[in-house]
């Protein structure tokens, strides 16, 4: 199994190269905090003041804050690559495509998980949740989300690169895509906060995962071709 | 010729079963006229899927044969399922008005999948329109299109089981019509309805085919045309 | 609306929507053939 070792580092460096660039620029995680923040404080606008309805409201809210600062990390962090052609230099290594596309959703999962997990603290903070009391399985599905967006997003960043209109096509695409992403990562946050009443927070998180390992497997499979030309 | 021999025949067919499914079949027992509306909805959801079905395998025989016909068959495909799905929507909230009373039910399954298949088709006929060199475009598309022919399966099954979790009696169900046990004059009037919608679909298949080559071809001539003559030109993406 | 306006209103957009996307297809079909070559 050394060829699997061998890529796993690969995509690692490659994964450490970008992480290296944000951390540098911080590009992309600051300006989707800062969105994300915004968003919540929307909402809290749009839906409020009364807590109770805030608070049943508290994992949708969570997640489309996430998914929404989501699509724009992912474009930032994709957005310097189309500027200097970076993607096209990566693209002459005689690196597998797969070690690419892994170590870009390495380096992508990174800025989610950062992401999902201030805005999940601010959700606490904002809608009066009790986040400490279920903090194991809501850490289980923040992972599995920012997984999820991290690998769809890493896929269509790919397909829009260098793409006219890009900067609405990004969301265009990949939101229809995270549908069944957003029903299971709320559906479970609501189980979890709420002590898992029904049994149902274990079937949520295998959607997740089935979600995460489909999408992971569908986007290594096909980055080659996208970097082909 | 025989495309258009095709085409007369799919006429008719829905001509007919039109009137069959407005006039000639009886209403149901417990949803009266509306039950009418099923035939050409679920006619039209059948096709949408299947066209998107022939998108997602003739983007993946481009992927592997690189022959530019594929991606012909692969546009005519999600156009048509397109416009099937959102015959489809529009088919089902006429159908949830008078039935449940609304024109849209989030539990319903189908319903809430055929929006999302709206949704990411748009998008990948928007990405082709976006892209000008006809191999990147093919790919492109292709492989969006097979992403989205993946992730329709895993949105149907978890709107299945958000519905499922969510215990609230829907009075009128749609598979009512698709019951194996339910009266022949139905059963008969929406395979009736399917097989006209197909042959339709399939003249429609066939033209909007054509059409993307014919269009292809003359896109290859002006570029041709446009790299003779222009010295300064750049290479359109 | 009675039932019978929803049952016309979903044939009418339907049936009357493929006839217009097979006209709609038909003219763009002669006008991208019809430049090119006549014998059709």
């Amino acid at each position: 199994m050394s060829t699997l070792r061998r890529e796993a580092g690969l995509a690692m460096a490659v994964a450490r190269k970008d992480a290296l660039a944000e951390l540098r620029g911080r590009h992309a995680t600051v300006s989707a905090l800062f969105f994300a923040a915004v968003v919540l404080l929307l909402f809290g606008f749009a839906l409020g003041p009364d807590s109770a309805r805030l608070a049943a409201a508290a994992p949708g809210l969570l997640w489309l804050a996430v998914v929404f600062a989501g699509i724009l990390a992912v474009n930032r962090l994709h957005l310097l690559e189309t500027e200097d052609g970076a993607l096209e230099q990566l693209a002459l290594y005689p690196v597998p495509r797969r070690v690419i596309y892994a170590g870009k959703a390495i380096g992508g999962f990174a800025v989610m998980l950062v992401l999902a997990l201030v805005v999940l603290g601010a959700v606490g903070v904002l809608f009066a949740i009790d986040i400490a009391a279920a903090w194991f399985p809501l850490l289980v599905t923040v992972v599995l989300g920012a997984a999820g967006i991290a690998a769809v997003g890493t896929f269509y960043a790919g397909v829009t690169v260098r793409l006219r209109a890009r900067e609405v096509m990004l969301p265009l695409l990949m939101l229809p895509v995270l549908a069944p992403l957003l029903l299971g990562a709320v559906k479970a946050t609501a189980a979890a906060l709420a002590g898992d009443p029904f049994g149902e927070l274990g079937a949520w998180l295998q959607l997740l995962v089935a979600f995460d390992v489909i999408m992971i497997v569908a986007g290594a499979a096909t980055y080659g071709f996208l970097l082909e030309d | 010729m025989k495309t258009r021999i095709l085409g007369f025949v799919a006429l008719t067919a829905v001509a007919a079963m039109t009137g069959i499914g407005l006039f000639v079949v009886p209403a149901d027992l417990n949803q009266g006229d509306a039950q009418r509306i099923m035939y050409p909805h679920v006619a039209s959801a059948w096709l949408a899927y299947l066209s998107f079905g022939v998108t997602a395998i003739s983007g993946i025989l481009w992927l592997w044969k690189r022959d530019l016909r594929f991606d012909a068959v692969a546009l005519a495909g999600a156009e048509i399922g397109v416009m099937f799905t959102a015959f489809a929507i529009w088919g089902g909230m006429m159908w949830g008005r008078p039935i449940w009373g609304v024109f849209w039910q989030w539990e319903d399954p189908r319903l809430t999948t055929t929006a999302l298949l709206l949704a990411l088709y748009v998008g990948y006929l928007l990405l082709r329109q976006l892209t000008d060199d006809p191999e990147r475009r093919a790919t492109r598309a292709a492989i969006v299109g097979v992403v989205a022919a993946v992730d329709i399966p895993i949105v149907h099954f978890s709107v299945e089981w958000w519905r499922g979790l969510h215990q609230t009696a829907t009075i009128g169900s749609p598979d009512r019509v698709l019951n194996p046990a339910a009266p022949m004059v139905f059963v008969g009037t929406l395979l009736g309805m399917l097989g006209a919608f197909t042959l339709a679909w399939g003249y429609l298949m066939i033209r909007r085919y054509q059409l993307a080559r014919a269009e292809v071809q003359r896109e290859e001539a002006a570029r041709l045309d446009r790299l003779m003559s222009a010295r300064t030109a750049e290479p359109a993406r | 609306m009675t039932d019978a306006g929803y049952v016309i209103a979903a044939y009418a957009v339907i049936v009357g929507g493929l006839a217009l996307y097979t006209f709609v297809l038909w003219r763009r079909l002669r006008a991208a053939r019809g430049r090119d070559d006549e014998a059709r």
